[in-house]
């Protein structure tokens, strides 16, 4: 049971490994946390040009936030 | 991904936002709503999910931005995601990827409408045919072609679209794709480079559809030169048309190829999922696989066949259908006649489809050879494959339906099987089936010809629809022996023609056996050769009303009417119903009186004391005493006695009856139920004659003593009596004889002769026959139902037996008495002529106590006949009331008859009142 488990969990990190380079490669700007997150929602089905855009937007928003910031420092 | 724990949607998106944004998760309610509301209502994805497509998109987007480095490593990075298998959803992740890829060259314009442009961006990649909205004459083909055949990835056609751009340019990276994807690297750069920018002819294994539109670059002297990458070798990346294209020709063989194979559980031929190949190949090479599946089908029926000996008889197939181009020879052992037929058939359209198939083989191999550019146009693609296998198919279809269906059925079912098959509207379809048809009827109709012409049945494996049975032996030949087996009538042969079919061949066979007639059948019937080829069976078989009907009948005509003349002139059949009817059912009156005069004394004995010899003596007197001397010889000598069984008590007027030999082919018709039934019948009419003869006697003698006994007159009231009673006898027995006689004999008599007469076969005569016997029981009180009937006429009978011993006892005594009395008188006048006394006192004394004597007797005479007149009477009365409540309309009668003036109702009235 544990080397099975153990056998998955390597396989797990080698594929978020894959992803990550593939990310890195396409310059997605996503870190390995928000990467594995939409990896995880997109595994349970989620719509992932739904989820892109809302990723665009999140971005978009933060900018507008950091720009007001910039603005009000 | 099992590790991953399963949090919910809300809550990982939740952390997303914070996680982007960088803020915490108050501040990003607002965020977070936006997001659930764009998640919840863009549930489904608008595009396509195939993986094959992303991955390749994500290469060209590589490529766009001359990152060649890093296309093949996502290559590398790609493929190492397909091995692993962890994840479920890879087309997600990696469109998710694509989509929010950025271009480092590009300017990050990250406010504004950031999104906006991306989204601009993405819909026209979205499509599946992104990549041809700068070629618009290869919308022709389809994507899937061009991906597939363009060697190296599918950057080429993107190239290609490049190609305009970077034809000016040095274009260093199709050569280091080339290097890397390719076996036998591409040694021009110049040639590649053009080669490039000419997706067609840089394809050399799949030369595609849209013809080298650009002359200026030469196409066919460099791509002649240009590597044929193929993909055979390369499990990983995508499988070439051409590849495709060989294995889809094995697999229409049924042999698996390298990609595609059968697989068992599915019981279908299935792509091997680990070959890398966009939805639409796949789409199309599974339709053309089930060319494969269908093939198999058919091929396994006709294998499995070919093995099998226990399915029909010798037949032959005919070699033309055996030369098949791929495949080895089978050799169909000689085994059966319907399924083999059938397997020919069968046989037949498979070769039709491996020529095609050869064709096809043929071409590929050309292009092989010679390279793409010779034969652009007709070059194959799986998408002409699928337009030129489209007839096949559907014939391919037709005929695995059909060996469904045919599964198990031999002989006339086979044929009937296809025949049912047969009935649709498709002209393509009805007359493939009806081809198929001939050639399974064919040995069907052999066999009938053989059948109809020569009475010849050869059927080992019972495939016809007659049947024989070997047990059964010659003289019961006509009845027993053949018979129909439905289940075999094909479905396209009525029941009137196989049945007419039966009695043929049967009355071939009894002429041959039975009747011993050897005529050769050629001269029964002017046959016409029968149908040799499957053509022939193909032509009767589009006029089974008309030419088959045809055949049909006039063989039935011919044979029958043949075999009629056989039994009527040398057998002489109607001459023996007649003599049946003149001897067994008394039809010669004269031979029968006569027989019966001669035999009275005979009979009066016990039946013990009879010999069969001193009778059968009696009877050759009476015929040649009569008319009977007349008839033929053969008849005659058949004619003999027969004494039944004795039983305690009988008179030889129980066990005498006359009796009828047959033998040969008449007992056919004849049967020995039928003589039984006969004897029967002469057996009732024998006793009712010899009541009438009974009363004839009676009524001679009361005519005879009446006058002598006038002088007695103590007797007219005895006298009297015993008239009245013989009357009412002789009455009865009239009516009886009358009823027997006309209603019964000879109105059944000429229903039958008139049949007979107008018999068209055998089959008629014999039907007949026993419906005329049947009549004649039932009429006669013969039969179960009348049984009580029988018993009254028999009790009649009796008392009129009885009355007539009675009668005799008392003529014998009155004309004793009347002779003594005579005698006294006469010695009287003796003595007184003498001169003595007439009488003395003693000598009248004596006289007159005798007549005192004789006349006490008188009463008991009276009371004697007064009993047996009532009992007569009473059981007169019974057999009426039973006659009334009959079934039979002219028992009715009859009992309207016999009771005309209701004198038994009367008399019973009277008895009753008195």
């Amino acid at each position: 049971m544990a080397s099975a488990a153990n056998a998955n969990l390597n396989a797990v990190r080698e594929t978020m490994d894959v992803l990550l380079e593939i990310s890195r490669l396409l310059n997605t700007g996503l870190d390995m946390e928000s990467l594995s997150i939409c990896v995880r929602l997109c595994e349970q089905g989620i719509n992932p040009e739904a989820l892109s855009a809302v990723i665009k937007e999140l971005r978009r928003a933060s900018e507008s936030f950091k720009a007001s910031e910039n603005c009000t420092n | 991904m099992a590790s991953l724990d399963q949090k919910s949607p809300n809550v990982l998106l939740q952390s997303l936002c914070c996680r982007i944004t960088g803020k915490s998760e108050a501040e990003v309610a607002h965020q977070f709503q936006y997001a659930v509301r764009v998640i919840g209502s863009n549930y489904a994805p608008t595009i396509e999910r195939d993986e094959f497509l992303v991955s390749e998109k994500i290469k060209k987007e590589l490529l766009k931005q001359r990152r060649e480095g890093d296309a093949a490593l996502f290559s590398e990075l790609h493929r190492k995601l397909q091995t692993q298998g962890v994840l479920k959803h890879r087309w997600s992740v990696l469109y998710l990827l694509l989509s929010l890829s950025e271009d480092p060259r590009k300017p990050s314009s990250r406010v504004g409408n950031y999104g906006a442009l991306f989204a601009q961006a993405l819909p026209r990649d979205a499509h599946s045919t992104p990549f041809y909205c700068t070629r618009p004459q290869s919308l022709a083909l389809s994507y899937a072609d061009r991906n597939a055949g363009l060697s190296g990835s599918v950057g080429t056609s993107g190239i290609s679209s490049l190609g305009v751009y970077t034809l000016n340019g040095p274009t260093p990276t199709p050569q280091a794709l080339l290097a890397s994807q390719s076996s036998a690297g591409a040694t021009q750069p110049l040639g590649s480079r053009l080669a490039w920018a000419l997706p067609v002819s840089s394809s050399p294994s799949s030369a595609l559809a849209p013809p080298t539109s650009r002359p200026p670059l030469g196409p066919a002297v460099l791509s002649s030169r240009l590597v044929r990458p193929r993909r055979d070798g390369d499990a990983a990346d995508e499988v070439s048309e051409a590849a495709l294209v060989r294995d889809i020709l094995y697999v229409f063989q049924g042999i698996d190829g390298k990609f595609i194979k059968m697989n068992a559980q599915e019981n279908g031929y299935k792509m091997d999922s680990k070959v890398v190949l966009c939805r639409s190949l796949r789409d199309t090479s599974s339709r053309l696989a089930e060319l494969g599946w269908l093939h198999n089908k058919v091929r396994k029926y006709t294998d499995a066949r070919s093995l099998d000996r226990a399915f029909g008889l010798v037949g032959q197939v005919s070699r033309r259908c055996l030369v098949v181009f791929f495949t080895p020879v089978h050799l169909l052992m000689l085994t059966c006649v319907f399924p083999q037929s059938f397997c020919a058939s069968l046989h037949q359209e498979l070769k039709e489809y491996y020529r095609l198939l050869s064709v096809l083989h043929s071409q590929l191999q050309v292009e092989d050879e010679q390279g793409v550019t010779i034969c652009t146009e007709s070059s194959l693609t799986l998408r002409r494959l699928l337009v030129w296998m489209y007839d096949p198919k559907v014939r391919l279809k037709t005929l695995a339906a059909l060996v469904d269906f045919c599964q198990g059925r031999k002989g006339g079912e086979l044929a009937s099987a296809v025949h049912a098959y047969g009935k649709t509207g498709d002209p393509q379809m009805r007359a493939l089936i009806q081809h198929i048809l001939s050639l399974v009827s064919h040995p069907i109709l052999s066999f009938l010809y053989r059948w109809i012409y020569d009475g010849e049945l050869e059927d080992t494996y019972h495939e016809f629809f007659v049947a024989s049975d070997p047990n059964v032996k010659t003289d019961r030949l006509w009845h027993d022996k053949y018979s129909l087996r439905k289940s075999m009538i094909p479905s396209f042969i009525t029941m009137d023609q196989a049945r007419k079919v039966l009695l043929i061949g049967k009355s071939i066979n009894f002429l041959h056996q039975v009747c011993h007639d050897r005529t050769p059948p050629g001269k029964i019937t002017p046959a016409s050769k029968p149908a040799d080829t499957p053509k022939d069976a193909a032509e009767l078989l589009s006029d089974l009303e008309g030419a088959f009907q045809e055949k049909i009948d006039s063989a039935y005509f011919d044979t029958s009417k043949y075999l009629l003349d056989v039994l009527n002139r040398n057998y002489l059949l109607l001459e023996h119903l007649q003599a049946m009817r003149r001897y067994l059912l008394l039809g010669q009156g004269d031979f029968i009186r006569h027989l019966m005069d001669l035999l009275k004394p005979e009979l009066a004995r016990p039946a013990t004391t009879l010999y069969q010899h001193n009778l059968t003596g009696i009877l050759e007197t009476a015929v040649r005493a009569t008319n009977a001397q007349f008839d033929n010889a053969e008849i005659l000598k058949r004619l003999d006695v027969r004494l039944l069984e004795v039983s305690p008590g009988d008179t030889g007027w129980d066990v005498f009856s006359l009796d009828y030999h047959v033998d040969g082919p008449i007992a056919t018709v004849f049967t020995r139920e039928c003589m039984g039934h006969y004897l029967r019948v002469f057996n009732f009419l024998w006793r009712a004659k010899r009541m009438e003869y009974t009363l004839t006697d009676i009524w001679k003698g009361q005519m005879c003593n009446a006058k002598l006994l006038k002088t007695m007159p103590e007797l007219s009231g005895v006298l009297h009596q015993c008239h009245i009673l013989a009357s009412e006898m002789v009455h009865f027995i009239h009516q009886m004889q009358y009823y027997i006689t006309f209603e019964v004999l000879e109105c059944s008599w000429d229903e039958l002769w008139n049949k007979v007469q107008q018999a068209q076969d055998l089959d008629h005569i014999i039907a007949a026959h026993d419906v005329f016997l049947d009549t004649i029981i039932s009429r006669c009180l013969l039969d179960n139902n009348s049984r009580s009937l029988l018993n009254q006429l028999r009790a009649i009978f009796d008392q009129i037996i009885e009355f007539q011993s009675a009668q005799d006892a008392l003529y014998r005594s009155a004309l004793e008495e009347l002779t003594l009395r005579l005698q006294f008188e006469e010695r009287k006048r003796q003595r007184e002529e003498e001169g003595q006394w007439g009488v003395t006192a003693e000598q009248e004394a004596e006289e007159r106590r005798r007549i005192q004597e004789f006349q006490d007797t008188i009463p008991k005479m009276r009371s004697q006949l007064r009993i047996l007149t009532h009992f007569y009477q009473s059981i007169v009365q019974q057999f009426l009331v039973l006659l009334m409540t009959s079934s039979d309309e002219s028992l009715r009668f009859l009992s309207f008859r016999l009771d005309f003036n209701e004198h038994y109702r009367f008399v019973c009235r009277s008895k009753e009142t008195r």
